[in-house]
């Protein structure tokens, strides 16, 4: 398994269109962008409605059930911070909620081999300091 | 069909030496290839009256010098100091092929008469995708905590997406790579012209971001390549037989952006660019002699094969087998080696190739008989834009 415990990770920066995500994150909720005219969500947020050009958007709980898009295993070592991690499998997860936005994450607690594409994920949440907590993925039912 | 095909024609066509590491400044290698590309046309430097470039270079957290790590109409024509010159661009929303594609567009309009398109492309020292610091900010707070860094991953998504929704294996791509490495014998301009690779050599090179190996990976290098583009009834005049361009078409599918792995907008992006093509040219897949598809990542030649319509999605890596793809097969592919035998050069050297085979001067790599040139000359999703030449106008 990826030993993850080494493993230096960026902290991400919320700005003022993403922190309702980082501050939901910290609760230990997932929570996207929802257009408040066609009921589409989206993510990474944007400015408008992916959809409808909406721009009256806010920030809905989703559940954190959702499906493999789309996964890479990593092997190459350029990125110090990550490299006693690897091999490590980074996934694009695209939840049940909340069809066509894709969330990224690594899958933790299997093998990396373990990620394939359909495969069932659920969120779980990683404490990166006192401020930002990470979603992250486990294959569901685990 | 497209009231001004056939009326822009490229002429001469330049290469740099092209190194892995920066030896010389990148402004050199501009230089080198420029004067060439002027030269076999039969032209003088002073003749020289339009410029255009996509001077970006695609390393993450290097700083950008002009002259140095990228070269920009501003550090090319304080070298050059043109006294004719009447137009010059840098695009932003496509790569190179935008580029050339502006350049005919004035050509056109008739605000210049002998355009130089030069594409220079810098190594950094160091980790290519050297991302900085310890924050992620903007559209990478998505993406950076995970270990996503730089494109191969973005790429590695949805190549592995498209293996495993069609139920194929990347031991197929083996003929691809092998079949361009072959081709880049016959091209002495590559970075790895001179040395052979073996289907042992593909499957026991390590993985970098599965599904992609090395070999899937162009590498990056130091050169630039450029050429001259004329009106037709000008470049008649000039030493090389011309290459006509028949159609071009540009990406109209967009994404926003830190979203990645989607497999469609790949398809999408490359089918919205190849239809505008096959619309202005009047030709089909079908009446393709020879194709340049971008490779900066083995994967990209998938997408575009299948979504220019060469065949069906998802049938690309069995499309591609049984010589079909060599250079007397039914559909010559990247018949100079493609960026991964020539290196990391972006996407001209693919149009500079889709014009030497038009106009029947790829020498020893010399498709045969080939009139129709297809040219798809970045990633489909990026920046992507087609264009087709021809050896005979119509």
């Amino acid at each position: 398994m990826s030993d993850w415990s080494k493993v230096t990770r960026p902290i991400p920066v919320p700005d003022e269109y993403t922190k309702p995500f980082w501050d939901a994150a910290k609760r230990h909720s997932l929570e996207m962008q929802r257009c408040q005219t066609c009921g589409h969500f989206q993510h990474p947020p944007y400015a408008t409605c992916t959809q409808c050009i909406g721009v009256d958007l806010k920030f809905e709980p989703v559940r954190g059930q959702g499906k493999i898009y789309a996964y890479t295993v990593m092997y190459h070592t350029g990125d110090k911070r990550f490299a006693s991690a690897v091999p490590y499998a980074s996934i694009i997860v695209e939840l049940d909620d909340a069809p066509g936005a894709f969330m990224a994450g690594n899958l933790l607690g299997s093998e990396y081999t373990e990620a394939k594409v359909g495969r069932r994920v659920e969120v779980i949440f990683e404490k990166l300091n006192e401020d930002i907590v990470l979603p992250q993925f486990k294959l569901a039912g685990e | 069909m497209w009231d001004n095909r056939c009326k822009i024609a490229v002429s001469g066509v330049g290469f740099s030496k092209v190194t892995r590491s920066a030896d010389i400044p990148l402004a050199a290698h501009a230089l080198e290839a420029v004067r060439g590309a002027v030269a076999d046309s039969g032209l003088e430097m002073d003749d020289i009256d339009g410029l255009a470039t996509y001077p970006e270079l695609p390393a993450t957290g290097h700083a950008e010098v002009d002259g140095i790590s990228v070269v920009s109409v501003n550090c090319m024509m304080a070298m050059l100091k043109l006294p004719s010159l009447t137009w010059h661009i840098q695009v932003g929303s496509s790569n190179i092929g935008g580029a050339f594609q502006q350049a005919a567009n004035a050509l056109l309009a008739g605000v210049c008469k002998y355009a130089v398109v030069w594409r220079a492309m810098h190594n950094p020292r160091g980790t290519y995708q050297n991302l900085p610091g310890n924050m992620a900010a903007g559209s990478g707070q998505f993406t950076g905590p995970y270990g996503f860094g730089g494109p191969g991953q973005g790429h590695a998504v949805a190549y592995a997406r498209w293996l495993e929704t069609n139920g194929q294996t990347r031991d197929k791509m083996a003929t691809l790579v092998l079949n361009q490495r072959k081709n880049t014998q016959h091209n002495p301009h590559a970075y790895f012209h001179g040395t052979e690779l073996t289907r042992e050599d593909y499957f026991a090179s390590r993985m970098v971001a599965y599904p992609f190996c090395l070999f899937d990976c162009d590498i990056p290098v130091q050169g630039a390549v450029a050429l001259v583009l004329t009106l037709a009834d000008r470049a008649r005049d000039l030493k090389p037989t011309p290459a006509y361009l028949a159609g071009y078409g540009q990406r109209l599918h967009f994404e926003t952006a830190g979203r990645i792995g989607s497999l469609s907008n790949y398809m999408e992006g490359g089918s919205s660019s190849a239809k505008l093509t096959w619309e202005r040219s009047g030709f089909t897949p079908k009446d393709v002699d020879v194709a340049q598809i971008y490779d900066g990542f083995s994967a990209s030649v998938i997408y575009g094969l299948e979504s220019y319509g060469f065949c069906k999605e998802g049938e690309a890596l069995d499309f591609i087998q049984d010589g079909r793809i060599a250079l007397d097969g039914e559909l010559p592919l990247n018949t100079f080696g493609g960026s991964l035998g020539t290196g990391r050069i972006h996407g001209l050297w693919h149009i500079i190739e889709g014009a030497l085979q038009a106009s029947g001067r790829a020498g020893s790599r010399q498709v045969k008989d080939a009139n129709v040139s297809f040219v798809g000359a970045s990633a489909p999703i990026v920046t992507g834009t087609t264009f087709i030449f021809v050896r005979d106008p119509y």
